[in-house]
């Protein structure tokens, strides 16, 4: 283990006075939010959301989810007719609108017969992606307000009725894509680093020693995940701070879920990297994997807006699917996939590739 | 120290390795005793680079058998690397590294390595502990990875071509270490194409040419088996008829590489006598002559036809 903790050390060393290759490390993340910040942080800043709420029927229930929705300094609540709330939505004066059906509320409830769902539906507007945190706020007082009124478990469901699309992002959809881009890429392009060690004889040196090889690839992990762990905090750090995006998961959890996306890149880069002979011929051989797979797997914008043939494409980029859990666990945004799916899609190319790496790896 | 000198160090016995068509080492066969001096000399290309490496563990032979410390270098390498010190022909290092850190490294990775500073000294890069490795000029880059090797303190110490690259000055420093580290009780094993540094420095020296072992024995031994003559040296000869040089009187072998001649003589004096009478008679004219012992060198150029320097 003392063996271990030099090399990692040394090794950290060794790279942290690379100025260049430090400089781009840091700056890179910085780049990239400050870009697509710039590009895409139209209503980012707006912590307001415009709800429009058509109350078909008065009584208890609308009395109390309104007072509850005041509460709230995200909601500005308009109340109006259907038609007339759904115009102002179209023409953005909303972002969303809420229709409250009848509820009756009275003894048939608590005559212990489960009621039917009461449906709750949602106009909102699809193409922008910081309307779904607040969706998910309004869910959340649902439960709350019918908990308050009922004392018992929930009665509603969000019916969310998209009305509108376009081909636009913002940022808070986008961090958690530069975010994926940026462990993908420190992963893959790390991995190059082992075949550097291996092309300048480093490694072949290094086996001279009674220092075991492993150790070499275990302490290069060991700092690719460090690596992953700063860039997180940096990118998360410019786009909370400058950006305004809320992270709602904890921070074990985000430092969780980098950790295991930049194990799973680090261990496809190994495998990608297997067969080239020098540091050159796996760097082109990462470009060509890298690219198409930080644009098909819908980091940067939404799936829907993919063409239906490249769909299968997409479902096997492992991007995909970090993309996905990081928008969940940074954001907040509902999975695309699951958890479980995305977990199960990582994990399957993580133990592939280090299959494939530790039975195809040549050490000279 | 010397009194456990019985026990063999490294035994090879049959040593081979193909690389290909090409037969890099072959059959090659020796013992190196405990607390010796090895010296495996040849030209570049002998197959010196190939049988170090094999001994540690390295490379893989195709044939043969090697015990090193008692020690199976490809099924046990992992035992027998604490219990060597190896510096190969080419290493590579961590180039972001101080010499002072890479030192540290290495020491980090044997047991019970010599201090830092020790090592420092010996390789003569204290002044320069804080220069990053890939800093050092070639030499300076030599005598550090001499120093990770040397920093091992253990039982063998492999040298590939330590002295490549090295000043005269520098060389005759190592050469002293190198004893030193024998007085110590340790092995050394090392590879060279300077023949006066096998001269100098080995107990015992193989002569090693397209993989094979030509001659193996002390300096002395084999000097003494091949020549019982002093070798005169003639450069820039000219002359119509350089047969004539094989009759002067007590004159037994004249070798020939470009334009340097070496007369073998019994008797210096004779030859030399006849030798000037030739130039006053305008047979021959030569720019420059120098008198010496018999070396290596001229062992191997006997035995080869060759010179060893490329
Ligand atoms: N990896 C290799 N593949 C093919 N040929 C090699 C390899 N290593 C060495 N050789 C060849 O084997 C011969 C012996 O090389 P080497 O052991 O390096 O000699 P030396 O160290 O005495 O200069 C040379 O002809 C060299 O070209
Ligand atoms: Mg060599």
């Amino acid at each position: 283990m003392k063996i271990f903790i030099n090399l990692v050390v040394a090794t950290l060393k060794d790279l942290a006075r690379d100025r260049m290759a430090i400089f781009w490390f840091i700056l890179f993340p910085i780049l990239f939010i400050f870009l697509f910040g710039m590009i895409f942080s139209g209503g980012a800043g707006n912590v307001n959301f415009d709800l429009g709420i058509v109350v078909e029927e008065q009584g208890i229930f609308a009395e109390t989810f309104i007072a509850s929705l005041k509460q709230s300094e995200v909601f500005t609540i308009y109340q109006g007719s259907l038609d007339a709330e759904l115009e102002a939505l179209a023409g953005r004066r909303r972002n969303a609108v809420l229709a409250l059906p009848q509820v009756q509320l009275g003894p048939q409830f608590s005559s212990g017969d489960q009621p039917s769902e009461v449906i709750v539906p949602v106009y909102y507007d699809a193409s922008s992606q910081a309307n779904k945190v607040p969706l998910f706020m309004l869910g959340e007082i649902f439960n709350h307000v019918e908990r308050g009124i009922q004392n018992r478990p929930r009665i509603f469901a969000i019916d969310a009725r998209p009305v509108q699309s376009e081909a636009l992002s913002d940022i808070d959809y986008l961090l958690p894509g530069i975010l994926a881009m940026a462990l993908m890429q420190l992963g893959l392009f790390g991995s190059l680093r082992l075949v550097y060690l291996r092309e300048r004889k480093v490694l072949k040196s290094l086996g001279a020693t009674p220092l075991p090889r492993v150790q070499i690839v275990f302490s290069e992990i060991v700092i690719r995940l460090l690596m992953a762990a700063i860039q997180t905090s940096l990118i998360i750090l410019i786009g909370h701070f400058v950006f305004d995006v809320q992270i709602v998961g904890s921070w074990w959890q985000v430092l969780a879920t980098v950790l295991f996306g930049a194990f799973v890149f680090v261990s496809i880069g190994y495998m990608l990297v297997t067969f080239a002979k020098t540091e050159e011929s796996g760097n082109g051989i990462i470009q060509v994997v890298q690219f198409p797979m930080m644009f098909l797997s819908g980091i940067f914008f939404q799936l829907e807006f993919l063409p239906p043939f490249l769909a299968p494409v997409v479902k096997a980029i492992p991007l995909t699917y970090l993309g996905d859990l990081l928008r969940s666990v940074l954001i907040g945004m509902p999975y695309a996939f699951g958890l479980a799916t995305d977990l199960l899609v990582l994990g399957g190319w993580l133990i592939i590739s280090l299959i494939l790496t530790i039975r195809f790896w040549r050490w000279e | 120290m010397r009194g456990s000198e019985i026990v063999a160090s490294i035994t090879v016995r049959g040593l081979t390795k193909r690389y290909g068509n090409l037969t890099a080492v072959n059959n090659i066969s020796f013992t190196v005793e405990a607390g010796e001096i090895f010296g495996m000399l040849g030209p570049n290309g002998a197959g010196k680079t190939t049988t170090v490496e094999i001994l540690v563990g390295l490379r893989v032979a195709d044939a043969g058998e090697i015990k090193v410390l008692g020690f199976n270098p490809t099924t046990e390498g992992r035992q027998l690397k604490s219990s060597i010190g190896v510096q190969l022909q080419m290493p590579a290092l961590f180039p972001r590294l101080t010499v002072e850190e890479a030192l540290k490294l290495n020491a980090s990775f044997y047991p019970d390595p010599f201090p830092v500073e020790q090592v420092l000294e010996w390789v003569g890069l204290r002044e320069l502990r804080r220069v990053l490795t890939y800093k050092l000029s070639g030499g300076q880059r030599q005598r550090l990875v001499v120093g990770m090797a040397m920093i091992s303190n253990s039982q063998i110490l492999f040298l590939d071509e330590p002295t490549t690259g090295l000043d005269p000055q520098a060389r005759h420093n190592l050469w002293e270490i190198i004893q030193e580290l024998q007085q110590m009780g340790k092995t050394i094993f090392l590879t060279t194409h300077y023949m006066e540094e096998a001269q100098h420095l080995c107990d015992r020296v193989a002569i090693i040419d397209h993989g094979s072992i030509i001659v193996l024995g002390t300096p002395q031994q084999l000097i003494g088996d091949h020549f019982q003559e002093k070798a005169i040296e003639l450069s820039a000869v000219e002359s119509d008829d350089e047969t004539i040089l094989q009759q002067l009187p007590g004159v037994t072998r004249v070798q020939k590489v470009d334009s340097q001649i070496t007369l073998y003589s019994t008797e210096v004096e004779a030859t030399l006598r006849e030798l000037i009478q030739l130039e006053k008679e305008q047979q021959l004219t030569v720019a420059g002559l120098a008198i010496r012992q018999a070396s290596l060198e001229d062992v191997f150029l006997k035995l080869t036809g060759r010179s060893i320097r490329p």
